[in-house]
């Protein structure tokens, strides 16, 4: 095995393992904030809505910060090995999609302070609409970075 | 929440000062994978590979925008209100979307 592959690899898992956990709770809690009026039908959709929304706030900010952290040190190895060969198999798209989450991941993190502010108790009617937002806007942007990651990491197979 | 008004300056202006600093390619340090180091010179491709210029613009937006946030007067930081905090940075996603369209064609 080549040296250091399989820090790499334990790397990749902790990463994934990492944006599992995080796409989960910032899911959970972007459908939950956006929930409207009680929940008088106890269906399985409204008992996933119906969770305790801030709770979540401190384990989605330190997945964020741990996610993007496992990202930048795989940084290096994805730069060498996947990018020059997505450049040499002319796969243009796959680099943009890549660029853009590298820059949503640095979206992310700098609106981390606002959105724990946004959900601080007691939770204001002033700041509403800016917890929604921007729950929203964490999870758009770790929907796009885990399905882009889970693309790129497979690309091989899905463009043989 | 106005203690913390600063959080949404931060929050506001840390997505467009990364915005400027990858937009203009700038950044006082490049990470060179095959040298595994970091250089404040631009290094020949040939002989050091391809750099990685994220970790200098993730650098750069924290410590400029920690700057400016501190210099924004608390009393204009609240006048800025919550609704800035998170339609600056949708501004700039949408911003993000625009210019690597260039990708895809």
């Amino acid at each position: 095995m080549e040296e250091g592959a399989g820090v790499i690899q334990v790397l990749m898992i902790l990463h994934a393992l990492l944006g599992v956990g995080l796409l989960g709770a910032v899911t959970h809690q972007a459908v939950s904030v956006g929930r409207s009026g009680g929940l008088a039908k106890r269906t399985m959709v409204d008992r996933y809505r119906g969770v305790h929304a801030p709770a979540f706030v401190v384990t989605v900010m330190v997945l964020f910060v741990l996610t993007s952290l496992a990202g930048g040190l795989l940084y290096p190895r994805y730069r060498i090995d996947v990018r020059t060969t997505l450049e040499d198999l002319q796969l243009r798209a796959a680099n943009g999609l890549f660029e853009i989450k590298e820059h949503f991941a640095a979206v992310g993190l700098g609106v981390l302070p606002a959105y724990w502010l946004s959900w601080q108790a007691p939770l204001t009617a002033e700041y509403a609409a800016t917890r929604k937002y921007l729950t929203w806007l964490l999870a758009f942007v770790v929907w796009w970075n885990f399905l882009v990651g889970e693309v790129l990491n497979n690309i091989k197979g899905l463009f043989p | 929440m106005t203690r913390y008004a600063r959080f949404n300056t931060f929050a506001i202006l840390y997505g467009v000062v990364y915005f400027f600093c990858f937009y203009y390619n700038w950044a006082v340090f490049r990470y060179y994978p095959v040298l595994e180091g970091f250089r404040l010179q631009s290094q020949p491709p040939a002989t050091a590979g391809p750099a990685i210029l994220w970790y200098a613009w993730l650098a750069q937006a924290l410590v400029i925008t920690l700057g400016l946030t501190l210099l924004v007067p608390r009393r204009v930081a609240a006048r800025l209100g919550p609704t800035a905090a998170w339609l600056g940075p949708v501004l700039v996603v949408v911003g993000i979307l625009v210019y690597e369209r260039r990708w895809f064609y």
